[in-house]
């Protein structure tokens, strides 16, 4: 049952044409999708085809081509196996529908790239902040914030100088590799 | 302050500490040591897991190394605990309610600063959404460095802090009065300048007859301009109510 | 002392009420906070509250070497932190195009059923605990604490092993390890009729715990309940059988699932599921020594390592549920993207949340603990 069903969403989605479909192995299986299509896409793989477990939405930040890249992971227990569904929007305005009516652990992962990334889901049941609620900096998770520019503007480092290194120092010794001079 | 509380023991006993004399009266000398002794035997910490060095506090309470052979007890509430334990690092939001939980604690009270993290920010130097040093916020009476430290270690180190108690060394409570500008202008830095507590510090200090010249200066300042009247916390729900739903 | 510009505020009467639980509370487990509101004892709804643990990682990891985040990664989930590492390596060997010599995935195995059965000795006992059964916690860490020493000796650390390297693992098996492995497990099977009397048949548990916090397959399917939650109401689902990694598909167990959905029945799954773990354990120990070869495969220099480009989902059965990893990377020393799936997420917030609505507030802590929801899996 569940090769066939596998065959027969292999012919599907090879099928539509703005999609571009990509078996990786038994288990594993890539679709590239338009973002106006994905929300029809994933009501299909739910509705016809068992894929009703939302393992993940992860979003990617594309800074250089200006897009956000969302990731959509379903998992379907009857034929074992995993879609990616791949889509891009627009960085700016960044804004995107919720699939809260289809998956309903995505009210978790939508509020969380919320706040992480400042992309907004449209029909989502809540997108209050969750983590970063006493977090008045830009959504953190954006490539074009800095966090460690941020860390040193504003917290205070201890200095570690112990009597051993100013012994080495005093000798003509001392530090010669730091770690920024790696990185 | 009223003139009633003037006679109250405790400030002559933080007086005679202050000045180094001893006392004239034998009795009371043995007095002293008798509570320093008590105070050092009979530690109750805070049960509050902060960070991930928590996880090595359940083996060290239970059968395996017996916190509490010591007289070390967890405590459900900050009223009546002596230690505060800051087991790891320390994220932003949850350094508030630290600082909160610690104001409220009774004095004397300790702090142990557990895992690299309280240090110097340890692993996370780099993170955007933890504090660093945290003897800046805080005083800090003994650290236990290692990521994370044993079990053994934590006992150690918690033994250490009994040897301060009964030998007086164990005095960083009375720093946040004697310097509470300093810590609140590391806090407001953080926060944001309206940063407060509804613990009054600075009527705890005169109480407690710690002022100096270092517990009033500019960021209190800041603290009475921003200072709005205490009153009962407000929370709000913003959750839809499911029973309508 | 009240301060002097203290004023006393009048609220309406009301019997409803709202309370603050946690994130400074006994019955959290973790730093982890909840606002709920209460008709008496009833709690009519409920709110988490996060981010005491956020640290960043997922920011952290873009900053760091490939191999510099093998240290990062266990801090995400404490009790349970071998799954991290593993998960993560097969994603960078999955990227790489590694091939992991088959010791090292037995090792990787058998690492992983020990942290399965140290997190759930963790996570009964602190479920006995909140129903007031101090007993049974002190005898799970205590007994959690013997394979903390088995990791010891194995790895060089207590809690964060950091074990795991892209390729394999660090260390050959130490000589006699797997005695007194074999032992340890004799040791904890003969303890299970022990916990059963104490806890598991233990009227006072029995009673706390039936139908409190239960839900049907259909709604911990719709809410994204992975792992012993979702086995606990009935559906056979093991990452390790249906989706395998590693060498779990030449392992002989069983998936132990119970019908009834409440914190009584994931409380047995675990219980059955400490079985299957010495069970897989003792397979382990039977074939290990007859598998020779390296322990890992070459790798280029770690500290210049521009791992291919590529993106890829990895998914490991952890103690809490389905744990996965989403990388990308776009051929740098450094990866692009990382994205922790921990199965936490769905248990600490919706699922918690909608379990808790009309249950009793003294449960609360109740059902927190039979989810076994681990904050810092989901601040991360």
């Amino acid at each position: 049952m569940s090769k066939e069903l596998n065959i027969w969403l292999d012919n599907l989605l090879s099928d539509i044409e703005s999609v571009q479909f990509q078996r990786r192995n038994s288990r594993r299986v890539r679709v590239d999708v338009g973002s106006e299509a994905l929300p029809a896409l994933l009501e299909l793989l739910q509705g016809r085809a068992s894929y009703v477990h939302l393992s993940a939405i992860t979003c990617v930040d594309w800074i250089e081509d200006g897009q956000f890249e969302l990731v959509y992971h379903v998992w379907s227990y009857e034929t074992r196996s995993l879609v990616s569904v791949h889509t891009r929007i627009p960085r700016d305005p960044g804004v995107y529908l919720s699939i809260y009516d289809l998956y309903q652990p995505a009210a978790f992962f939508e509020r969380d790239i919320h706040e992480m990334y400042g992309l907004y889901f449209e029909g989502s049941p809540d997108m209050e902040k969750f983590i970063l609620t006493e977090w008045n900096g830009p959504p953190p998770m954006r490539k074009d914030f800095d966090g460690e520019a941020f860390v040193n503007e504003h917290f205070h480092w201890e200095q570690y100088h112990p009597q051993w290194l100013k012994d080495l120092e005093e000798e003509g010794g001392g530090i010669t590799v730091r770690p920024e001079d790696v990185r | 302050m009223s003139n009633e509380l003037e006679n109250i023991p405790i400030r002559q006993e933080l007086e005679v500490l202050q000045s180094g004399q001893k006392r004239t009266n034998p009795l009371a000398n043995v007095f002293d040591g008798l509570v320093k002794f008590c105070r050092s035997r009979s530690m109750f910490m805070l049960h509050y897991c902060t960070g991930c060095g928590a996880i090595e506090l359940p083996p060290a309470m239970t059968s395996r190394f017996d916190m509490e052979r010591l007289g070390i007890q967890p405590m459900v509430t900050p009223r009546q605990a002596d230690i505060l334990l800051i087991t790891g690092y320390v994220s932003i939001k949850t350094l508030k309610r630290i600082i909160l939980t610690y104001e409220q604690m009774g004095s004397p009270k300790y702090v142990i600063g557990i895992c690299s993290c309280t240090v110097n920010g340890g692993m996370y130097w780099q993170s955007y959404a933890t504090a660093k040093v945290l003897r800046d916020y805080l005083p800090v009476d003994v650290y236990i460095a290692g990521c994370m430290p044993r079990p053994e270690a934590v006992i150690s180190g918690l033994r250490e802090l009994m040897e301060d108690i009964s030998s007086g060394r164990a005095e960083s409570w009375k720093k946040y009065y004697q310097h509470y500008d300093y810590y609140l202008g590391n806090q407001q830095k953080l926060f944001g300048e309206d940063w407060q507590t509804p613990t009054d510090i600075i009527a705890e200090a005169r109480h407690y007859d710690l002022m100096t010249e270092h517990t009033l200066g500019e960021h209190t300042a800041l603290l009475e301009k921003h200072q709005k009247p205490l009153e009962a916390l407000e929370m709000r729900l913003s959750v839809k109510d499911k029973q309508k739903v | 002392m009240r301060p002097e510009n203290y004023q006393a505020k009048n609220h309406p009467p009301s019997h409803e009420f709202e309370l603050n639980f946690g994130p400074n509370h006994p019955g959290i487990e973790g730093n982890y906070a909840f606002k709920v509101k209460l008709n008496g004892d009833t709690v009519l709804s409920a709110r988490a509250d996060g981010g005491y643990l956020h640290r960043g990682f997922e920011k952290l990891m873009e900053g760091r070497l490939w191999i510099q985040n093998i240290a990062l990664v266990p801090r995400i989930c404490v009790p349970d932190p071998v799954p991290m590492e593993v998960c993560y390596s097969l994603a960078i060997e999955e990227l790489g195009g590694l091939e992991v010599p088959e010791r090292a995935q037995w090792i990787r195995v058998m690492q992983l059923e020990m942290s399965r059965l140290a997190a759930h000795l963790f996570a009964f006992g602190g479920h006995a605990a909140t129903t007031g059964m101090y007993t049974t916690m002190f005898w799970g860490v205590a007994d959690r604490d013997l394979i903390l020493d088995r990791f010891e000796e194995l790895t060089g650390g207590r809690v964060y092993s950091i074990y795991n390297i892209p390729g394999g693992v660090r260390r050959e098996v130490p000589d006699g390890f797997l005695e007194r492995m074999s032992s340890l497990l004799d040791y904890l099977e003969s303890r299970l009729p022990d916990y059963d009397n104490l806890f598991f048949r233990n009227q006072v548990f029995i009673k706390r715990a039936r139908d409190v916090g239960a839900m049907t397959q259909e709604q911990a399917l719709k809410w994204g309940v992975t792992g012993p939650n979702l086995r606990a109401t009935g559906l056979a689902f093991d990452v390790r059988r249906d989706d395998p990694y590693l060498v779990y598909d030449q392992l002989d167990f069983e998936i132990p699932t119970e019908p009834g959905g409440d914190a009584l029945s994931r409380n047995l799954v675990r219980r059955s599921e400490l079985k299957q773990s010495i069970r897989i354990l003792r397979q382990v120990i039977e074939r290990l020594p007859s598998i020779r070869g390296p322990i890992r495969c070459p790798i280029p220099n770690p500290l210049a390592w521009n791992v291919p480009a590529g993106e890829s989902y990895t998914r490991v059965e952890s103690s809490k549920g389905e744990l996965a990893y989403y990388v990308v990377s776009t051929g740098g020393d450094k990866p692009y993207r990382v994205h922790v799936r921990g199965p936490s997420s769905m248990h600490a917030v919706q699922v918690l949340e909608n379990l808790a609505v009309g249950s009793r507030l003294e449960d609360v802590a109740q059902i927190m603990f039979s989810l076994d929801a681990c904050p810092p899996e989901v601040d991360r």
